[in-house]
Formats: C-alpha cells, structure tokens, sequence
C-alpha cells in the first residue's frame, strides 16, 4: 500500500513540484501516471525512492513512513522497491548476465543463489540468448528488458517505471508495456509506470492518474489517458 | 545469509587504481618520499643515539687543581669529592703524571718538552665520573665552591653538542614529516575522489539498487589502503638499500663513528612504514567520502 497523504514538495530553488497529492495505490495494482512534462510525475518517483523527502504532507509505503525514516535505512527499504528508468541505467561495461547479477551481489546475495536466479530472470524477459552481450550490443528495447530483469532481481515488492518506453521505437514499447504488465499479474507487484503513451494507456484499461502542476486532476479505474 | 566477496571490492579497487594511473602514481609517490624522509631522519636520530651511547661512557669531568694546594689537601678533596652525590668515581692526576702522559702523547716531537728544561708546566686534577647527565648542574655548582678548584673543564662538549644537533634533526624532521604527511593525505583525497568521480554513474545507480553506503565505499578504503601498503614496501626496499650504502661509506670515511646494523631498526621501520601508509591511504579514502558518508 502506497499512501500520498496531501504531500507538497518544494525544491532548495524555490520550485514547487507537487503543490498537494493525495492518492492510494493498493498492493498488486497496476498504475499509470500521466501528465505534461514538468507535471511532477518524476518528482513522484524520488519521493517514493526516498531521493528526495517531502516537504510537507506524509508519504507511507507499506508500514514505511518515509517522512521520518533514518538515512542508515534507506538502503534496505529501496531493496523493496525496483526502479526502471527512461535511459536504462545499464552497467556499461558489465554483460547482460552481469548487471543482473550485480543487483543481487549489490546487496550481498550470496552467489549461490545469483548463478540459480539470474538465467531464470533473463527468461522472463525473453534474453536468455543474450547473456554474454554488452549493453550497447543490444537494441533499445533489449536493454529496458534488461533493466527490468534487474528491477525484479531482488524480489521487490513494487516497480516504478518512469518513462520506460522514452527511449524506445513506438512498435517495441508494447513489449515492455506488456512485460510490465506481466509482471504485475504473474509475479504479484505493485506497479507504477509514468508515460506519455497515450495508446498504449487507452489499450491496457488499467488504473490511471493524471497529474497537472503538482496536483492530481483525474483518477480514473479502467481509464483513458488525459 | 548475506554474502560480499572480498575478490570483488579488491578487483573494484585494482580497476580503479588502474583507471586513473597517473594519479595513483603521484599518490605512491608523494607518500613514499614522506616515508623515506622518515626513515632517513629516523635512522640518522637511532645513529646518533648509538654513538651517543659510547661516547656517554665516558661520563667525566676534570677538576684542574690550584698549584698552591698540598698534597694532602688534594687527597682530602679527593674524598670528599668521592662522597658528593651523582658521583661514583675520582681519579687523582698528580702534576707529575699530567707531565708524563703528556710527554707520551708527543712522544714524536720531543724537543716540545726539551724547551721546557725540566719545569713542569702541569696542573693536578681529579677526573671525576659521574653517573647522571641531568645532575650534572648540581654536581659543577658545588665544586665551584670548592676554593681549591680553579676551573672544571668538561669532556661531555661533545655529547652536548651531539645532542643538540639530535634535537635540531628531530625538529626539522617533525616538521618535514607533517608537510609531507599533509601533501600525502592531500594527494590521495584526490586520487580517490577522481576514482569516485569516474564510477559516479555506477554508484547512482547502485545507490538506487539498494547497496549500502558500506557497500559502494569498500572499494575505494581498499585503493587507499593498497597505495597506502604499496607506499609502505616501497619505501621500506629504498631506504633499505640506501641504509647499506650510507653504513659503507660511513664506515670507510668517518671510522671513528659506529653504524648501527640495519636489522635493529628495520622491523620498526617496516611498522611504521606499512602503518603510516596504511593510517593516510585509510583517512585520504575516508575523507574523499566525507559527502558519501552521510547520503
Ligand atoms: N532537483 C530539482 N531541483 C529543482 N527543481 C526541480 C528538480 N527536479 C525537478 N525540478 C522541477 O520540478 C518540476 C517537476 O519536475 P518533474 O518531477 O521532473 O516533472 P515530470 O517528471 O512530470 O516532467 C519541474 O518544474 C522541474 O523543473
Ligand atoms: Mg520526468
């Protein structure tokens, strides 16, 4: 359970993100987040990361309240939480294989368990026969695959997605939609994905949020996008 | 069971050193030319103490006695003497001794004492041991009193002087060495915040993953630590070899001083050397991750 309680976020410049949002997301719910450009969408993302600390309001993740949770934590809460962004965040150096790998080793799963998982996780996203390539080997749409096999490495209990398809041809992006949303209904996460893809959120029906200057202006289940 | 492998953090560290070679480089060498001005000073301050050591055996001074004083005086003053604090032995040098001794001394140039045409030129005196430098003060002043004294020459001026020469090596070693220390600690700050700088895309996204703090910094402890060892050998080989060298010269040049053989202070400095190294490699990466630290 995520819960924007009347959060308001203003920025060491003076710039106010999100003026006042308020909003639940149940466990397992699948969301869209849309919104022009500057909206506060990403600024939504940091907060839930605990990049950023709201500056007013309450935020709450689970039994986390992220308002007044200790540095020295951080750490161990992101581990529930897996992040897909709209430029992949790849390890360039590091194969396929290995930046999966290294997400887990990142937390010190033991490597037992790494060489176990990772081929599992390559298959979920259909790259099984790409596990000794580098990242720039590799399509756009392959590396966001990529990214998310990462995101779910470490057995999260939520994805945020922030503009995965950005970076991707428009006839590729359907994929990832569709892996993100498999994700959701086989592998039980809570998902968020920040969009502009106004045809892929009017296809997949699912629950939609609309935010317009740092406020929620449309909150729709089943919903079209705007 | 949470598992980090000490080969990973290790290659991490080697692949940072690596990347920015040349001011892993400069950082070594900063930190070794530290290490030898301490090794150097240290060893020059250990000789020293050595030969101070011998000639502090020689724990005396000499009374020189006024002509006028009778035999029997002398003897008196001898034991009285004997008795004063900080002093375990006299020795009574007659004129006629003094004369003798002297004449031996000059054995070669015997038209010296020929001039002299049988006047002794002499004084007696009381060569007087004492046991300790610090008292040595006291021990003057009351001979001072003594009125058939007239003049206490001492044969420690070049202890004293030795010694002061000690202190001013130490002095000016101290301060050298914390320069250096300062520039050292400097020098690896930066290597390793250029090493940070390089992988700082790699930590964003770490840190969004979920490692700890402990996890992204290990890497770069164990680069200052590995310049820090690396340092520490290095200086250790070079002031090993030069030690040789200095202790031959030495020896053939100024054989009235003794060398101190290397093995009896070559463990201290492989300590210190290997510590001193390790403690700035560890506070340079520390430093470097101050802002890290706390994120
Ligand atoms: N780190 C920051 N410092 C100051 N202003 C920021 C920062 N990040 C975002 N902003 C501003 O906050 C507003 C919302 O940004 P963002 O959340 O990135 O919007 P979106 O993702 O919806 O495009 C924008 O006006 C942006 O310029
Ligand atoms: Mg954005």
């Amino acid at each position: 359970m995520i819960e924007f309680n009347r959060v308001k976020k203003v920025y060491p410049n003076g710039t106010v993100a999100l003026e006042d949002i308020s909003f639940e997301v149940g466990d397992g719910e699948f969301v869209f987040i849309v919104g022009a450009s500057g909206a506060g969408k990403s600024t939504m993302a940091k907060l839930l990361l605990r990049e950023e600390k709201v500056t007013s309001g309450h935020l709450t993740v689970g039994q986390m309240h992220l308002d007044n949770m200790p540095d020295r934590v951080v750490p161990y809460y992101r581990r529930k939480i897996g992040m897909v962004f709209q430029d992949f965040r790849l390890f360039p150096n590091k194969t396929v294989y290995e930046n999966v790998a290294f997400a887990m080793q990142c937390i010190g799963e033991p490597k037992k368990n790494i060489r176990r998982r990772v081929p599992s996780l390559l298959e979920v996203v259909g790259l099984e026969d790409k596990l000794k390539s580098f990242p720039d080997e590799l399509s756009g749409g392959e590396q966001q695959r990529v990214a998310l096999a990462r995101a779910i490495a470490n057995n999260p209990d939520m994805i945020i997605a922030d503009e995965p398809t950005g970076n991707i041809d428009p006839q590729k992006s359907m994929e990832i939609m569709n892996l993100l949303v498999k994700i959701n209904s086989v592998h039980k996460k809570t998902v968020l994905v920040v969009t502009h893809e106004k045809t892929l959120v009017d296809y997949f029906k699912k629950r939609v949020i609309t935010i317009s200057d740092g406020r929620v202006v449309g909150d729709h289940r089943g919903g079209m996008y705007g | 069971m949470r598992s980090y492998s000490i080969t990973y953090f290790i290659a991490e560290a080697l692949k940072g050193l690596w990347r920015n070679g040349v001011m892993s480089l400069a950082s070594i060498a900063v930190l070794v030319s530290c290490l030898i001005v301490l090794g150097a000073f240290s060893s020059l301050v250990a000789n020293i103490n050595y030969n101070l050591d011998e000639i502090g055996a020689v724990n005396q001074i000499v009374a020189f006695i006024d002509p006028d004083t009778s035999d029997e005086d002398i003897l008196a003053l001898r034991d009285s003497i004997a008795a004063m604090d900080n002093v375990s032995a006299v020795r009574y040098i007659s004129r006629e001794e003094a004369y003798q001794s002297e004449k031996e001394k000059y054995s070669e140039y015997p038209e010296l004492f020929a001039k002299l045409e049988g006047d002794n030129p002499y004084t007696a005196s009381l060569v007087i041991t004492f046991a300790d430098i610090d008292r040595l003060v006291n021990l003057e002043q009351a001979l001072g009193e003594e009125e058939s004294i007239y003049k206490v020459s001492k044969r420690t001026d070049i202890a004293a002087t030795i010694e002061s020469f000690k202190q001013t090596v130490i002095l000016i070693a101290t301060w050298f060495m914390i320069l250096l220390l300062v520039v050292s600690v400097f020098v690896i700050i930066n290597t390793i915040k250029l090493a940070v700088f390089s992988r700082r895309q790699e930590i964003s996204i770490m840190r969004y993953i979920g490692a700890t703090s402990g996890f992204i910094m290990v890497p770069f402890i164990i680069e200052g630590v590995i310049i820090g060892l690396l340092s520490g050998g290095a200086a250790y080989g070079i002031i090993r070899a030069a030690y040789g060298y200095a202790a031959r010269s030495v020896s053939e040049q100024l054989s009235f001083l003794s060398v101190m053989p290397f093995d009896s202070i070559g463990w201290y400095l492989l300590g210190a050397f290997l510590g001193i190294g390790l403690l700035c490699g560890v506070v340079g990466s520390l430093i470097s991750m101050r802002r890290y630290l706390d994120a």
